[in-house]
C-alpha cells in the first residue's frame, strides 16, 4: 500500500530530490483555487486531527473567520510530549518539506501570514532538521518574499520554529500558544477558542505536524482518493509508533482501521521471547489501556476504538508483555502526570499528586483493597472538571488500568489495613448527599 | 431583560454577564475562590462548577456567559459531587493550620469546608511541603502552604496596583508563588491582596498574630490619609485599633485602599504620645487639669483680647461638624473674621489609581462648613504675617501643627501672648500652647467628611473614649466587648478623657455666655443641613455606609450663620 507521509523514498528530506518527486506541486495547485475551495476539500477528505482528538481538521478551519482586522495565526504543533508517541520526528527527519507544503496551503486556507511551528526543545536535532528545510524552501521561493513570482499568487506567508522548554503542558494548544507568546505555560479557559481569541488575541488554527503533512496530498491527489484509504470515518495512514515488549519497536505508516494485532505481529514482529501479552495502550499513555486478552479483533482507527473503549490518541502503541508489573508502570505513568500537571486548576494539581503517592504506597506494599476505589473515585474528581484535557490524560490510565486489571492489583494490597480516622468536621450544607461512614 | 433560570428560578440579567454574575446581581452566591468582581476571570479553583442543561460536561460560572432561556442547577448531584471534589483536593496539602492562622474566622476556604464539603478527609499520604514566611514585600508576608493558587494576588498587582511584582514558579502541586527576581511586592496597593487572599496565604507583616478576627469589633469608618476618603473598617480589641482594612465603595475606592491608609493613618490613636487630660500651663510647664478649670481659664484669658488680636485656625483633618462649630464660635462667639485652615498637599503622594494631592480627608468640606475669614478677616497667609507681626497676640489652633507646617513661624509663636489648641497627640504645636484640650481622633467621634469628589461620608467611633459609651454610641461590638465585664482586663483597654472639638467648642462658648444646643454630632449636623444649601435635606440616616455625592463647586466659600 501507498504511504502517504513517509514514503520509501531516499533522501527526501533534501529539497531536490523533494522536488524532484512532485513537491511543491500541490501548493502550485491550491494557489489556482480559493482557500473555500481548500477548506471544502480537506473537510470532504474526512482529514482528522492527528494530535490525540481526532477533530475533523476542513472544520476547525472554517471556524476561522473570514472577515477580521486582526493578523491570523497558524500554529503547527511539533510538541510531541505524549510517552509513547515518537511520530512527528520522523517526519521532521524524513519528509519535512510535505509538512512545509502542507504548511504553505494551510495558511493559504485559513489566510494566515505566520505560521509557528512550535517543537519540543528536547528535539535539538530534528529542529536543526527543519531548520534546514525551511532555509531552502525559503531559498527556493516556496516561502516569504519570492512566494509571488513561485507561485503567481499574491499570497505571502512566513514560518518559523519556536522551541519548546520542556513541559508536557505546552503540547496542549492553549498553553501551546502561551508558550509562544513567552508566558508560563498555562492552558486558557475554553471559549473563547483559538479561532476567535488565540495567539495574542488573534484568530489561531492549531494543527499537528502529522496533520498538516497529509494535506498537500489531499490537494494534489483530491480529497476522493483520501477518504478512500482506511475506515471510512477516519480515513488516511496513520503513523503508528510502536514500543514496549516487541520485537521491532518503531514507526509505522498503516492505513487507519488496521487491525492492532497486525500492527504488533504482523509488523512490529511480535513479543520477545513469544510471550504472551498482558496490557496495551493503543495511543500514547493517556488513553485507556487494554487487556491482552481483549485485543481480538480491534482496529485502529478512532471510531473503533471508541468501541473498545479506548481511544486512539497519538497512535503511540505500547506493548506490555505478561511479565510487566503493572503497578510499576502505573506508578510512572502517575509519576508523569503528577510532574507534568502545570498547576493552574485545583483538581489537576492536587489530584495527580495524590494518584502517585496512593500508587507508590501500594508499589511499596502498604496497599489496602480500599486504595482501589479511592485511586477510581479521585480520577472520576479529577476528570471533567480540569481547565485543559491534562485533567483526563491523567485520570484515564488510573481509573481504566484498575479498573480492567482489578484482579491484578488487588493481588498487590493488603486486605485489611489500619488507616487513621479520617478527619470529620460537621457538615453545614443542606442536602441529602450522604455522609461517607467513618472508617473504623 | 434576558432571563435565566437558576436552581428553577427565573432570574432577569444583563447581556455579557457570566452565570456567577448575573446570580450575584440576584442574591444567588455560587461558590468562588479565584473569581473577583473587580479581576479578569482565571477559572481555575473550579470551586464554581455548575450543571448547566444541554451543555455535557459541568460548567464554571465564573467563565459562562449566560444566555437567553440557559437552565442552570448550582444544586444538582452532579454539581455537589464536583463541589465536594474541590474542596477535598484544596485540603489535602493544606496544612490546616487554622488555630494558629490570622485568616481564621474569615477565611473563605474555612467556611465553604463547612458548607461546601463532605468534612471528611481520605488523604492518608504525606503533605507536599513549601516555603513559608517568605517577605514577599514591606507589608506582605507569604505562605506557600496555605496558598490555593488561585492567583488573585498576582492578576491584582497585574491589573489594579498596575505593577507586575508576582509570578507562579515551580509546577503541579509544588506551584507557589513569588516576585520576579530583584523584585519586592512593594507597590503601594500591596496590602490588598491580604484582602482578597481566600486564606492565610498573605498576612499583613502589621498585623500578623496581633488578634484573632473574632476577637475584634469592626466600626465602619474612611480613611484620614488623602481626600480620596476610602471607606475602611476600623478593626479594635481591648479599646486598641490593631488593623484598618478597606470597604466596599464603588462611589469612592470600590474594593481598594493604599497601604499607606491602612498603616500610617490610625497609629496616632494608639500612640504614647496621646493627650490624655485638658492641660494648662503653669510655671512654663503643662499640668493636667480638669475639663472645668481648662474651661474657665480659656475663658478668663480669651476674655482679654479685641476680636483684631485673635485667629482662628481651623482643620481639614477634623470634621465638617467640627469646622462648622469652630466657624460659628470664631464669628459668633468671638466675633473675629480672622479665620482659616492650613492646606495640606503633597504631588508624591499623588497617583491614577486611589491617591490624591490634598493629603487631608476633609478639605472641601471644611470650606463647606464655613471654615472661611470674613471679608475684613486674615485668611491663612495673613494670620501667620499678623503672627510674625506680632498684631494677632491670640491664637485658637485646632486639630493641626502650625509649627511643624511652617518652622520659621516657631519664634514668633513662641511670643503669642495666648494659644489654646485642640489635639488629640502631642506636637510641635503644643510645646507652646498655654492651654490644651485632647480632642477626639477621627476613630472617637461621629461625624462627616466631604472627600474630594464632593462625597460625604460618615466616620463612626471605633474606639471609645471616656464620653462615649460603645452600647449607647451605637459602636459595633466584638465577642470580648459583649461578654467581658469591667473587672476583666481583657476586655477593658484604656479609655482616653478626649471629646470631639465640637463638644469643647459648645462648653467654652456655654461659659463666654453664648448658648448652643448640641448634644450629639447629629444634631450639628442637622443644623448644617438647614443653613448650607449642599446639605439642605441631608442627614445621617442618608449618608448611611456609602456616602451622598454633593454638587459642590470647587473653591466655593459658604457662610455659616
Amino acid at each position: 500500500m501507498e504511504k502517504i507521509l513517509l514514503p520509501d523514498i531516499e533522501n527526501l528530506h533534501l529539497i531536490d530530490v523533494y522536488i524532484s518527486n512532485g513537491g511543491y506541486e500541490a501548493a502550485k495547485k491550491a494557489f489556482t483555487q480559493t482557500s473555500d475551495d481548500i477548506i471544502d476539500q480537506v473537510k470532504k477528505s474526512g482529514l482528522r486531527g492527528r494530535g490525540g482528538a481526532a477533530f475533523s481538521a476542513g472544520l476547525k478551519w472554517s471556524f476561522m473567520p473570514k472577515t477580521t482586522d486582526k493578523p491570523k495565526y497558524l500554529c503547527v504543533n511539533g510538541d510531541e510530549s505524549e510517552p509513547g508517541s515518537f511520530k512527528d520526528r520522523q517526519i521532521f527527519e524524513i519528509n519535512p518539506h510535505q509538512m512545509i507544503e502542507g504548511t504553505i496551503i494551510t495558511c493559504y486556507a485559513i489566510g494566515a501570514k505566520t505560521a509557528y511551528v512550535y517543537i519540543r526543545g528536547e528535539y535539538h536535532k530534528w529542529i536543526r532538521l527543519l531548520q534546514k528545510a525551511i532555509d531552502d524552501a525559503y531559498e527556493k521561493g516556496f516561502i516569504g518574499k519570492k512566494m509571488k513570482e513561485t507561485f503567481n499568487t499574491d499570497f505571502q506567508c512566513d514560518i518559523y520554529i519556536h522551541k519548546g522548554a520542556g513541559a508536557y503542558i505546552c503540547g496542549e494548544e492553549s498553553s501551546l500558544m502561551n508558550s509562544l507568546e513567552g508566558k508560563r505555560g498555562y492552558p486558557r479557559v475554553k471559549p473563547p477558542f483559538p479561532a476567535q481569541n488565540g495567539l495574542w488575541g488573534c484568530p489561531t488554527t492549531i494543527n499537528n505536524v502529522e496533520t498538516i503533512a497529509n494535506v498537500p496530498k489531499i490537494i494534489e491527489k483530491g480529497w476522493e482518493w483520501f477518504s478512500k484509504i482506511g475506515h471510512p470515518k477516519h480515513p488516511g495512514t496513520l503513523l503508528f509508533g510502536v514500543s514496549g515488549h516487541v520485537n521491532k519497536p518503531g514507526v509505522y505508516e498503516l492505513p487507519t482501521g488496521t487491525l492492532l494485532t497486525d500492527i504488533i505481529y504482523k509488523y512490529a514482529g511480535g513479543v520477545p521471547n513469544d510471550k504472551k501479552i498482558l496490557c496495551v495502550i493503543p495511543g500514547g499513555t493517556s488513553m485507556p489501556p487494554l487487556r491482552g486478552d481483549k485485543l481480538e479483533g480491534v482496529k485502529m482507527d478512532a471510531e473503533s476504538l471508541k468501541e473498545a473503549e479506548s481511544a486512539i490518541g497519538t497512535g503511540g502503541v505500547i506493548v506490555m508483555d505478561e511479565d510487566t508489573d503493572l503497578v510499576k508502570v502505573l506508578a510512572r505513568i502517575a509519576h508523569f502526570y503528577h510532574h507534568e500537571s502545570c498547576g493552574q486548576c485545583t483538581p489537576c494539581r492536587e489530584g495527580t499528586g495524590w494518584l502517585e503517592k496512593i500508587l507508590k504506597r501500594i508499589l511499596a506494599g502498604n496497599g489496602s483493597t480500599s486504595d482501589l476505589e479511592l485511586l477510581i473515585t479521585v480520577a472520576n474528581q479529577i476528570e471533567g472538571n480540569t481547565i485543559c484535557a491534562l485533567g483526563e490524560a491523567a485520570a484515564w490510565p488510573v481509573k481504566y488500568m484498575v479498573e480492567r486489571f482489578r484482579y491484578y492489583f488487588e493481588a498487590r494490597v493488603n486486605d485489611e489495613v489500619s488507616l487513621p480516622i479520617a478527619n470529620k468536621v460537621h457538615s453545614m450544607r443542606e442536602t441529602s448527599y450522604p455522609l461517607a461512614d467513618v472508617k473504623k | 431583560m434576558p432571563n435565566i433560570i437558576i436552581d428553577a428560578k427565573t432570574l432577569e440579567f444583563k447581556k455579557g454577564q457570566t452565570i456567577i454574575e448575573a446570580a450575584q446581581d440576584n442574591g444567588i452566591e455560587i461558590p468562588h475562590f479565584c473569581w473577583h468582581p473587580k479581576l479578569s476571570v482565571s477559572g481555575n479553583c473550579r470551586i464554581c462548577l455548575v450543571e448547566v442543561e444541554q451543555m455535557p460536561k459541568l460548567v464554571i460560572a465564573c467563565s459562562t456567559i449566560a444566555s437567553e432561556g440557559m437552565v442552570v442547577h448550582t444544586k444538582s448531584e452532579k454539581v455537589i459531587a464536583a463541589q465536594n471534589a474541590v474542596m477535598e483536593f484544596l485540603l489535602i496539602n493544606h496544612p490546616l493550620d487554622c488555630p494558629i492562622c490570622d485568616e481564621a474566622g474569615e477565611c473563605k476556604l474555612q467556611d465553604y469546608a463547612y458548607k461546601y464539603s463532605l468534612g471528611e478527609s481520605r488523604f492518608v499520604e504525606e503533605k507536599v511541603q513549601k516555603d513559608k514566611r517568605i517577605k514577599l514585600g514591606p507589608n506582605v508576608m507569604f505562605d506557600g502552604e496555605r496558598c490555593i493558587s488561585c492567583s488573585r494576588c498576582i492578576r491584582f498587582c497585574d491589573e489594579i496596583a498596575k505593577d507586575p511584582e508576582l509570578t507562579f514558579v515551580q509546577r503541579g502541586d509544588h506551584v507557589t508563588i513569588r516576585t520576579y527576581p530583584g523584585q519586592e511586592m512593594d507597590n503601594p496597593y500591596s496590602m490588598n491582596t491580604i484582602d482578597i487572599c481566600p486564606v492565610g496565604a498573605l498576612t499583613s507583616t502589621d498585623f500578623r498574630f496581633k488578634a484573632r478576627v473574632w476577637d475584634m469589633s469592626s466600626n465602619k469608618s474612611v480613611c484620614v490619609g488623602c481626600s480620596r476618603g476610602c471607606n475602611t473598617d476600623i478593626w479594635v480589641r481591648n479599646n486598641e485599633i490593631l488593623r484598618q482594612t478597606t470597604r466596599y465603595n464603588e462611589k469612592v475606592n470600590s474594593f481598594w485602599m493604599c497601604d499607606h491608609g491602612r498603616l500610617e493613618t490610625f497609629k496616632h490613636v494608639n500612640a504614647e504620645s496621646r493627650v490624655h487630660y485638658p492641660q494648662i500651663r503653669k510655671d512654663g510647664e503643662l499640668v493636667e487639669v480638669g475639663w472645668d478649670e481648662a474651661f474657665s481659664e480659656a475663658v478668663s484669658h480669651l476674655k482679654t483680647f479685641p476680636k483684631d488680636q485673635i485667629a482662628v485656625v481651623g482643620s481639614p483633618f477634623a470634621t465638617c461638624e467640627d469646622n462648622f462649630i469652630t466657624a460659628k464660635f470664631a464669628k459668633s462667639v468671638l466675633s473675629t473674621g480672622n479665620l482659616d485652615f492650613i492646606r495640606h498637599t503633597n504631588p508624591e503622594f499623588a497617583d491614577d489609581i486611589l491617591r490624591n494631592e490634598d493629603v487631608t480627608p476633609n478639605t472641601k468640606g471644611a470650606v463647606l462648613s464655613g471654615l472661611v475669614p470674613s471679608q475684613a478677616g486674615l485668611d491663612i497667609n495673613g494670620i501667620i504675617k499678623a503672627i510674625k507681626d506680632q498684631k494677632i497676640k491670640a491664637l485658637y489652633l485646632i486639630e493641626d501643627d502650625l509649627v511643624q507646617c511652617f518652622p520659621e513661624l516657631e519664634s514668633s509663636i513662641a511670643k503669642l501672648e495666648l494659644l489654646i489648641v485642640h489635639t488629640s497627640n502631642y506636637n510641635s504645636s503644643t510645646n507652646y500652647a498655654d492651654i490644651v484640650f485632647p480632642a477626639s481622633t477621627y476613630a472617637e467621634k461621629h461625624g462627616t467628611f466631604l472627600n474630594g469628589f464632593g462625597v460625604l461620608q460618615r466616620i463612626r467611633p471605633a474606639v471609645a473614649t471616656a464620653e462615649l459609651d460603645r452600647a449607647l454610641d451605637g459602636m459595633n461590638m466584638s465577642r470580648l466587648d459583649k461578654f467581658g465585664t469591667k473587672f476583666d482586663s481583657w476586655a477593658a483597654g484604656k479609655k482616653n478623657e478626649a471629646r470631639p472639638t465640637w463638644k469643647i467648642l459648645v462648653s467654652i462658648s456655654k461659659a463666654l455666655g453664648y448658648k448652643m444646643k448640641y448634644n450629639m454630632a447629629e444634631e450639628v449636623f442637622s443644623d448644617m443641613a438647614s443653613s448650607i444649601i449642599e446639605l439642605k435635606g441631608i442627614d445621617y440616616d442618608e449618608i448611611s455606609e456609602s456616602g451622598v455625592q454633593l454638587k459642590v463647586e470647587d473653591n466655593k466659600t459658604v457662610n455659616a450663620g
